[in-house]
């Protein structure tokens, strides 16, 4: 069994680049709907006007980015600077409305995150409850074997209509021998929570993606600062390790501290020392190592500086924030933050801050004594050349003994940045430690015997646990309203899906007042279209439309909006590759040839027709059949293609189409692998043609 | 000094002492020190015979070697039995403490053994010059703890206590390491000066000055000592001591970071600079200011940069700290900045202040004196913190102004300040040279190695050790100097500062908590109270008296009380906001008393705590619903900020009078001081205040009738997530009962719909009011909630929500435990 893992790439609208990759997905992605919120300008009550302020741009310059990975080529770093600004438009603008992005996937799951880049719910149609009733009789259904192959999320975000293939069945039984349960499925999902708390979980979703962000930017930070270091240990310890090799090959007793040390206290170099001092380091090697050393130095601090503990302090400052929210039982626990948990992520950020200050103080020593030990070793060296030594700056011994003594064999920044080490305190600060957690401390008291590398980890860990909670009561909110068997299939292994989509048009006049008067914010209505496989109900070449699925649940009395239905005949010569509905009640078509021969290259047409032509036929008059449709077919409308607008197109075209409504544009690709841009408004055979 | 005559019986011991170099213990016939090339010998000739041994004199061993032949010239017949005897002993010992030396599992050791010498070395290194006094002081028996065995007492008592150097005076010291020892003195004088008792410091420093009055340095430690315990006379005494005999020659800034040579020169205009710091310690500024002005002229003259450079760093921390009225003109003709901008317009003394920084900035950035551009980031953090910046310019294109202070610029500053600690030695001026700073910190963790490894030599004499493992890298004496360490420290206190203003709760108590975690070593004890302190208000803040009392308790022990230290000044606080939430007023009103008692009486001195005494006794009066009283109180003392130009305290003053008038029933005249003090904190931005200020505003509004609670309530929601996250238990509890209070007066609203609505915020309310013994309020949230429970029918919660208020109001009446608060105040 192959398994897919698909990564979801979320990029930025307007410019195309590459913002964050997150990987939410285990099978193939179908489809995906973006979705913004359109109420956001519109007047409501008090309480909606109200959005929260991102105190974080006010009180921090902008959020250090992700610091560069040494030695890599200018091609890679060209891509990572762009995507860090893309974050950084992102993340910054305060501006930005409210949107979620949902996608499909082939095992039936569907994903919602908000700005494509933090996830806030996952469900799976699978294991939905579809209650619904059929002959007057409430049941629940279950779709096993679902996968996703529409989804629509309406303008105000409310409901989510889903076409999904499976099978229905009864909830808690298997499999079904019934053929006919086999089928497109169109589902009617609650998705208020959305709408309801929009402004919270805006706020929530902006301070938790700026927190990942950081997140993102303290691993690679110690990363980095990891690999600079560890690279210039690598050659300081290539250096000097020789030296107990020439003391073994001198067949002396000792060990390289020892030679050291000898050496400082001012009585004799062993003539493996010597020779090691003079022959095999000699000055330039010793200025190899210590500028190596040194500029590993400087990028740490830099590092650690300009990116770790900026990123900390923004961090921990948005954190804070999320827990004054979390507090607020009223608006934010129906979404999941939970007070301790956001609790647990403040002292943990806490501790990470007085790691890194530790590290900084270990980082200065250490280089210092390098620096130092470097000096005298160069000092020691001159004097073995009989050079003078005035040039050389002036050294401490005394801290030339500790460097033998502790950094020779060791080296405690290295410690730091290991996950499973750990580290010794003394008794003095682990008694302050107890101390300061009479005066409110983190009670946690065993932080300083954690590395900086364990300590990032368990932040890490616990903001996981914290943002999940969001996550799974969501999700746990989204539930199935109403359910619409669409057609069945025999061959229940679909290769080839068939065509389908929705989309949501303003309101026809007829049919206007009857919603408008009630709820003049949701004047919109939705359409489904979907291609009939030629199978399922006898037919062939057939495009059905409903209209008004969702007004179903809203209007539960209104006969006036219950949904309806139409059944459209294509001519026999044309067959449908796909179909798209497009801005003001219109439906692209996409048309090839039906009998193309080999010679002739393949001719295909798009065809535009306007809906309002249509008559669409109220499916609650219809008799209760699990499949409403069917009654529709004895009022099949045949297409006829003059009514509508039709362009040419001098290739055999292919799945899929693309329109955007916005811009006015179709896109094609022919079955040469061109795309086809037309510009659907104009008259005119407008074509640009890219390879 | 030439080869003493008596090293050779030394150097040719039949058994050698326990040198260092295990290759003498080791090979069957120990090679021989060579003299070659100075102090390092090569290793060819080391076939030469034992009698040649050389010894370069000024390498460690020689020293030591030295050192020994010193102490035996010095031994008294006594002594020289004794140690012949231990000599004799110890070449035919069995004694255990001996083996070490030549048993099998030397190997094992001699790290440790390296060590140990390495201490003796610098433990007991003397030189000549050392002055011959000593001598006479020397019991005849102790010059023989020269010798190992006697080591472990020497540490004993070196270890305890820095004070008892009267205790080893007897061993010889090194000219090195009594600087070393001087050096380190300073360091805890400054640290925490309360440890040193006055008298008997002074007399160690008055002997040492007879033995040795070339250590001019001793006199200056006079004068520290003297400064830290408020003695004026004999501070000022001391300093003109200290530079009539040095002359100023020998550097203050030793420490410093700074390039020695630099520094060391100054003369004249580091006595006044010196004279400046301890005037405006004593808080005479006018004196002070004279003093530094006075400097900068010297330092101008002499070219005298880098204390040109301390010495603006020193007037900016004059000006910021001591409140100077804006109509008084302070800086005379020699300085005046006003002209010097070639604008003719005379700047105000912010303005003048912002313009000193900037120029004491540029100066330590060129002369490349980090610490004091570390303090000068602090100062520009702490100007930016309460000053909006106007434009100097006051022509040209108005661009336009946002008056607004700008925290992004704080944060800037005080991430450069800290940049402090890990930039340090990074530029190579800031290397130390051998100057005896650790030796004592040596001997300290040598001790203790030393019994850990005695210890483990006894349980397993085989047992490798490593000794990384047993004293950590952490506890080791660290190259960064104290100074560095406090400059990186003050920027995280300063960030839970300028947190406790812009209102980021989790912000205060983080940076707080990494000062006391990351710092105490290096910290001076009013800082380190400093962080305390911060972290036991937000205790009393968020979690109650009770805890915040409990660790006042341990943070007392922890600062021996001075008069007007923090921990003194905190408890005070605590006290009076307890006694106002109890209602023991009476109490309340003595605890103010006492802050009025401690602030100094000069003018402008003192300015937070005399605005703090009366901010607190506006509100004693207030709370005992003497309005007008309280009104007048408010109304002087924001005539004082606004003379003091103290922008933050106004808008606090403008708050309470909105407070007052709210309470006493004038709503209308309350609305525009609560309107003021909210465009106040926005300009600062402050959001905590501005937080409670917006509250106050929606108290109002609702107080003018259920035709505005729709407003009122939308006022307080906007502020909430502010409230929620940073405010504490009583501004939340607040929060809560004006969001139910403004539901219930609402025509609009039915309670039957969703009573949890009104009865969640109101039950969390009497929670925390409960934990705060708020009194007062309790009772009123637990009046609403027996009201609700009323008007819905359920008439058991009701019983009880009415029995609790009865509770609290009794309690408000009858204050009972009075005596119990006044006995731990006095």
């Amino acid at each position: 069994m192959v398994q897919f893992f698909y990564m979801m790439w979320s990029l930025s609208l307007q410019n195309g680049r590459l913002l964050k990759s997150i990987k939410s997905h285990d099978a193939a992605v179908v489809c995906m709907n973006w979705e913004e919120d359109v109420l956001a300008t519109m007047p409501s009550d008090d309480d909606h006007i109200l959005t929260y302020e991102d105190r974080t741009v006010r009180f921090f310059p902008p959020a250090p980015r992700i610091p560069r990975m040494p030695g890599l080529v200018s091609g890679d770093t060209d891509l990572m600077d762009d995507s860090e600004d893309a974050i950084h438009d992102l993340s910054g603008a305060p501006c930005q409305r409210f949107n979620i992005l949902c996608s499909g996937d082939k095992n039936g799951f569907i994903c919602f995150s908000i700005f494509g880049i933090f996830p806030v719910g996952k469900i799976n149609i699978q294991q939905l409850h579809l209650c619904t009733k059929f002959s007057r009789k409430e049941t629940t259904y279950q779709l096993l074997n679902a996968s996703i192959n529409k989804v629509s999320l309406s303008k105000n975000l409310c409901q989510l209509v889903v076409l999904s293939f499976g099978e229905l069945v009864e909830f808690g039984k298997s499999s079904c021998c019934d053929d006919l349960s086999v089928g497109l499925h169109c589902v009617l999902l609650d998705t208020s929570i959305f709408q309801s708390r929009k402004n919270e979980l805006h706020q929530v979703a902006q301070q938790a993606s700026s927190i990942e962000d950081l997140i993102e930017v303290v691993r690679t930070s110690i990363s980095v600062m990891s690999k600079q270091w560890s690279d210039a240990m690598n050659l300081f310890h290539e250096k000097f390790g020789s030296l107990s090799a020439l003391i073994v090959d001198h067949g002396l007793d000792s060990s390289p501290q020892d030679e050291f040390l000898s050496l400082l206290f001012g009585a004799r170099t062993s003539p493996a020392l010597h020779q090691f001092l003079v022959s095999s380091l000699g000055e330039a090697g010793l200025k190899r190592v210590s500028r190596a050393v040194d500029n590993a130095g400087k990028e740490l601090r830099v590092v650690l500086n300009e990116h770790l503990q900026p990123a900390v302090e923004i961090a921990g400052f948005r954190i804070g924030e999320l827990r004054g929210l979390s507090r607020w039982r009223a608006r934010f626990q129906s979404m999941g933050l939970e007070e301790k948990l956001i609790d647990n992520v403040t002292e943990k950020a806490g501790m990470l801050l007085i790691q890194i200050e530790r590290f900084s103080r270990v980082l200065a020593i250490v280089l210092y004594q390098f620096q130092n030990f470097f000096n005298w070793v160069l000092k020691c060296i001159k004097i073995l050349l009989s050079e003078p030594t005035d040039q050389v700056q002036p050294t401490n011994s005394e801290l030339v003994v500790l460097f033998i003594k502790f950094l020779l064999d060791n080296d405690p920044i290295k410690e730091l940045f290991e996950v499973n080490h750990r580290i010794d305190v003394d008794m003095e600060t682990k008694q302050q430690v107890e101390q300061l957690v009479v005066l409110g401390g983190f009670t946690d008291m065993k932080f300083l015997e954690r590395t900086l590398a364990c300590e990032f980890n368990q932040l890490e860990q616990c903001l996981k646990e914290a943002f999940l909670m969001p996550f799974t009561t969501i999700s746990a909110k989204i539930l199935c309203r109403d359910l619409l068997p669409v057609y069945s299939i025999s061959t229940s292994p679909v290769s080839q899906l068939p065509p389908t989509s929705i989309s949501y048009y303003k309101l026809q006049d007829e049919v206007n007042c009857a919603f408008q008067s009630c709820m003049p914010l949701h004047s919109l209505v939705d359409y489904i279209c979907f291609k009939v496989p030629d199978e399922s109900f006898g037919l062939t070449n057939c495009i059905g439309i409903i209209r008004g699925f969702t007004s179903n649940s809203r209007f539960i009395n209104k006969e006036a909006a219950s949904p309806a239905a139409v059944l459209l005949r294509i001519p026999d010569e044309y067959e449908c590759v796909d179909l798209s509905l497009y801005k003001d009640n219109q439906i692209i078509l996409l048309l090839n040839e039906a009998f193309s021969n080999s010679e002739s290259p393949g001719k295909s047409w798009m065809v535009m027709i306007q809906t309002g032509d249509l008559c669409f036929l109220s499916l609650s008059n219809l008799e209760h059949d699990f499949y409403k449709l069917h009654d529709l077919k004895a009022s099949m409308v045949d297409m006829h293609l003059e009514n509508g607008k039709i362009r040419f197109i001098p290739h055999c075209v292919t799945k899929p189409l693309a329109v955007s409504a916005s811009r006015g544009v179709a896109c094609v690709f022919s079955s040469r692998r061109h795309a086809l841009v037309y510009i659907l408004d104009e008259d005119e055979d407008e074509v640009s043609d890219m390879e | 000094m030439p080869p003493h005559p008596d090293l050779c019986p030394f150097l040719s011991p039949r058994r050698p002492l326990p040198l260092p170099i295990r290759h003498h213990q080791q090979s069957p016939r120990p090679p021989p020190l060579l003299p070659h090339q100075g102090v390092i010998a090569a290793p060819e000739g080391s076939n030469v015979e034992d009698d040649q041994i050389f010894l370069d004199q000024d390498s460690h061993l020689g020293v030591f070697l030295r050192c020994c032949i010193l102490a035996f010239n010095m031994l008294t017949f006594e002594g020289v039995c004794h140690l012949l005897t231990n000599l004799a002993a110890y070449c035919n010992s069995t004694d255990s403490a001996y083996e070490l030396a030549e048993g099998d599992d030397f190997g094992n050791e001699t790290e440790m053994l390296d060590s140990l010498d390495t201490d003796m070395d610098l433990r007991t290194a003397v030189f000549g010059k050392c002055t011959h006094e000593f001598q006479s002081e020397a019991h005849p028996g102790e010059s023989s703890s020269l010798t190992f065995p006697a080591q472990n007492l020497l540490y004993g008592s070196a270890e305890d206590n820095y004070l008892r150097e009267e205790d080893n005076i007897g061993v010889l010291r090194s000219k090195w390491q009594v600087e070393g020892y001087l050096n380190m003195q300073a360091d805890y004088l400054e640290k925490d000066a309360s440890s040193f008792p006055l008298n008997s410091f002074n007399a160690v420093l008055t002997q040492l000055q007879k033995l040795a009055p070339e250590f001019h340095r001793a006199r200056y430690l006079q004068y520290l000592n003297a400064l830290h315990h408020d003695d004026y006379v004999a501070a000022l005494d001391n300093l003109h001591g200290y530079f009539d005999c040095s002359a100023g020659m020998e550097g203050l800034f030793t420490r410093s970071s700074s390039p020695r040579s630099d520094i060391l020169v100054g003369r004249y205009e580091t006595a006044l600079l010196c004279l400046g710091t301890m005037h405006s310690h004593f808080g005479h500024s006018k004196k002070a200011l004279e003093a530094l002005t006075e400097a900068v002229r010297v330092s101008q003259q002499n070219n005298d940069d880098s204390c040109l450079a301390f010495t603006l760093a020193a007037i900016c921390n004059l000006l910021s700290e001591i409140g100077i009225s804006s109509r008084i003109e302070i800086i005379g003709s020699p300085f005046s900045l006003g002209t010097s901008t070639g604008l003719g317009t005379p700047l105000s003394t912010q303005q003048q202040l912002l313009v000193l920084l900037k120029r004491s900035l540029k100066r330590a950035d060129s002369q490349k004196l980090t610490s004091l551009l570390a303090f000068n980031h602090l100062a520009l953090a702490k100007f930016d913190l309460k000053h909006v910046k106007r434009p100097l310019l006051s022509f040209g294109p108005k661009a336009s102004t946002k008056l607004r202070t700008c925290p992004i610029e704080v944060c800037k500053e005080l991430r450069l300040s800290s940049h402090v600690l890990t930039e340090f030695g990074s530029d190579g001026l800031s290397l130390l040279s051998d100057n005896g700073v650790f030796s004592t910190s040596w001997t300290k963790n040598l001790a203790a190695v030393n019994n850990l490894w005695l210890a483990d030599a006894i349980k397993s004499k085989c047992s490798s050790v490593n000794d990384f493992d047993i004293f950590q890298f952490l506890a080791q004496p660290s190259p960064v100097p104290r100074s560095v360490l406090q400059l990186a420290g003050s920027s995280y206190l300063l960030r839970a500062t300028a947190w406790e203003h812009y209102g980021s709760a989790p912000l205060v108590r983080m940076n707080a908590l990494v000062y006391a975690t990351c710092f105490a070593d290096a910290a001076s004890s009013s800082e380190l109270s400093l962080a305390y302190m911060k972290l036991i208000q937000q205790l009393a803040c968020f979690k109650g008296y009770s805890e915040a009392f409990g660790a006042l308790k341990l943070a007392e022990e922890k600062f021996p009380s001075v008069s007007k230290s923090r921990i003194q000044l905190l408890k005070l606080q605590l006290l009076h906001e307890r006694s106002l939430h109890r209602g023991h007023l009476k109490f309340a009103q003595q605890v103010c008393d006492e802050f009025g008692v401690l602030a100094s009486c000069v003018s402008g001195v003192d300015m937070e705590l005399k605005t703090e005494a009366s901010l607190r006794h506006a509100r004693t009066l207030l709370a005992s619903n003497q309005f007008s009283q309280a009104a007048a109180v408010a109304n002087s003392l924001f005539c004082t900020c606004y003379k003091y130009n103290m922008q933050v305290e106004n808008a606090t003053v403008l708050l309470l009078l909105a407070e007052i008038h709210k309470k006493s029933g004038n709503t209308v005249l309350g609305l525009p001081y609560a309107l003021a003090s909210l465009s106040f904190c926005k300009s600062f931005n402050f959001n905590l205040l501005e937080a409670s200020a917006t509250l106050t505003l929606a108290e109002l509004w609702l107080s003018l009738g259920p035709s505005h609670a729709r407003r009122a309530l939308s006022l307080v929601h906007r502020t909430l997530p502010m409230i929620l996250g940073h405010g504490g238990l009583e501004l939340r509890a607040r929060a809560n009962i004006a969001v139910a209070k403004c539901h219930l007066s609402d025509p609009m609203f039915s309670i039957f719909k969703d009573p949890s609505i009104v009865l969640d915020p109101l039950s969390q309310a009497a929670e925390e009011l409960q934990i705060l013994e708020y009194h007062e309020m309790a009772a009123e949230a637990f009046y609403l909630m027996a009201m609700v429970y009323s008007k819905i029918g359920m008439l058991g919660k009701r019983e009880e929500a009415a029995a609790s208020f009865k509770k609290h109001v009794c309690a408000l009446e009858n204050p009972r435990d009075e005596e119990d608060s006044l006995a731990y105040m006095f």
